[in-house]
Formats: structure tokens, C-alpha cells, sequence
């Protein structure tokens, strides 16, 4: 099964945004633990999207393409914004006291945490795509 | 995102009802600086109406602690984390700088100790 959306660059559409990631990560027969996690993720890519790729711009938009089968879902995000390099954000220190702790790069760790592949590209019509996979844990 | 607040021996406590994320976060953290300007620092945020938070939301509230405890002595305590909010805690490491409670009572409790 494969769904596509365009949405706004505007941290509005976020909302929704979880909404159909937790009814296709249902329908792809995750639990609620997983589809929390499939939530978190794709919300996350989709506000470095929308914040970072595209400015915040609700004239601009992104591509949401989930695509899944029982017990696996796919997730791009495609956007033409501003050049990113994930690679660049090292992990945050989660050891840090309160006052040293860092409050960038938090958000692809988590993403990195709670799928099992997220990978970041840049084809060469510009266009960027992020790409999220998580397989259902073994019962 | 709806904000209400609650005041008893100079501990606030805040509720909030909905996604806390990167489109909401901004208002949770305009509606507690302003209770800060006002000379309140003791605040006790009650996320039982709360099912989602991001990496926008965590940096809230950690700055947020980080101010009050650095700049005013008081502190931004939590309680009743959903199951989903935790986990997000506990991934990030935020349960071991800030501090979390079960019930509000004994967060507001915990600003007399």
C-alpha cells in the first residue's frame, strides 16, 4: 500500500501529519509502543523540513509518501529547501549536567533511535529525501 | 494546545492539554516566562493531557529548567508522564537532569522539602 501527500511548510500540519502516521502504522499492524514511535520520527523530519529545508514558508511544500505491508512501513520525505548535512550533527551528550546540555541535535537522534534505517539524500534535481523504515519487532 | 494554571503556596501549576511540538512548544514557553516576569519560579507542568512530545518540546522545558534554576532558584518539575512521553524522556536522558513525578501533589510537595 502506498500513500502521497503535500503538505505546507507550516508546523500546523504536524497534527496531522501524526494522525496519518499512526492510522498506517495501525493499518500496518504495529503496536501502540511502534506507532509512537513511527509518530515521533516523522514528526520530526517533517519539522526540520518544514523549519530548517523550507523556512517556515507555508508557500513552499513537502512530499509525505508512507508506503507499507504487515509489519513494515516506509516513510520519504521530499523537499527542494535549503541544503542540510545531517552527518555533520554529532549525537548530543546524554551524560551532560543541565546547565552543558546541549539542546541542538536531539531531534535526529531520537529519529535514529527509533527507527531502524533513516537515511538522508540529495538527488540531482536538488531535491532531498529522507527515508525511515521500521520492521515490527518480532512477537 | 490549552494551557490552564493552578496556584498554591507559590508553587504553579501548569496544565497542558494536547500535542506538545514544534507548532505548540512556543506557546507553553511564552505562557511561563510571562508567569516568570512576574516573580513566579516554582512551576510544576501536569502532562497528563499530554500524548506527544518532540525534540521542540523537550528543548522548552529544558531551557526553561535550566533558567529558573540558574537565574532564580526555583525549578520546573514534571508530572504524570503517558507512557510515550517517558519513553521520549528517557531516550534524550532528560529524566536524569530534571525532576519527575508520579502524581502532582508530590511534585508540588517537593518544592518544600
Amino acid at each position: 500500500m502506498r500513500q502521497s501527500f503535500d503538505f505546507p511548510a507550516d508546523t500546523s500540519v504536524l497534527a496531522k501529519i501524526g494522525e496519518l502516521a499512526t492510522e498506517t502504522g495501525r493499518a500496518a499492524g504495529f503496536n501502540d509502543n511502534e506507532i509512537n514511535d513511527i509518530n515521533l520520527a516523522v514528526s520530526e523530519v517533517c519539522t526540520n523540513t518544514i523549519t530548517h529545508g523550507l523556512k517556515n514558508d507555508p508557500t513552499r511544500t513537502f512530499q509525505l509518501v508512507i508506503q507499507w505491508n504487515t509489519g513494515e512501513i516506509e516513510i520519504f520525505i521530499h523537499e527542494a529547501g535549503e541544503p542540510f548535512d545531517p552527518p555533520d550533527l554529532k549525537d548530543p551528550d546524554l551524560e551532560a549536567s543541565l546547565e552543558d546540555r546541549p539542546v541542538r541535535g536531539l531531534g535526529l537522534y531520537l529519529l535514529r533511535n527509533l527507527m531502524d534505517e533513516a537515511d538522508y539524500r540529495v538527488g540531482r534535481d536538488g531535491v532531498k529525501t529522507w527515508r525511515m523504515l521500521k520492521r515490527k519487532a518480532e512477537a | 494546545m490549552k494551557i490552564t494554571e493552578s496556584v498554591k503556596d507559590n508553587v504553579s501549576q501548569v496544565y497542558i492539554k494536547g500535542r506538545f511540538d514544534a507548532h505548540t512548544c512556543e506557546t507553553v514557553d511564552a505562557y511561563i516566562r510571562e508567569k516568570m516576569e512576574k516573580g513566579r519560579h516554582q512551576f510544576v507542568l501536569n502532562m497528563e493531557k499530554v500524548p506527544f512530545i518532540d525534540s521542540a518540546g523537550l528543548r522548552v522545558v529544558l531551557v526553561i529548567a535550566r533558567d529558573l534554576r540558574g537565574e532564580y532558584q526555583g525549578d520546573l518539575r514534571f508530572a504524570i508522564l503517558q507512557p510515550a512521553v517517558n519513553k521520549v524522556f528517557e531516550i534524550s536522558g532528560l529524566n536524569n537532569v530534571l525532576r519527575i513525578f508520579d502524581d502532582a501533589e508530590t511534585a508540588a510537595q517537593s518544592f518544600s522539602e
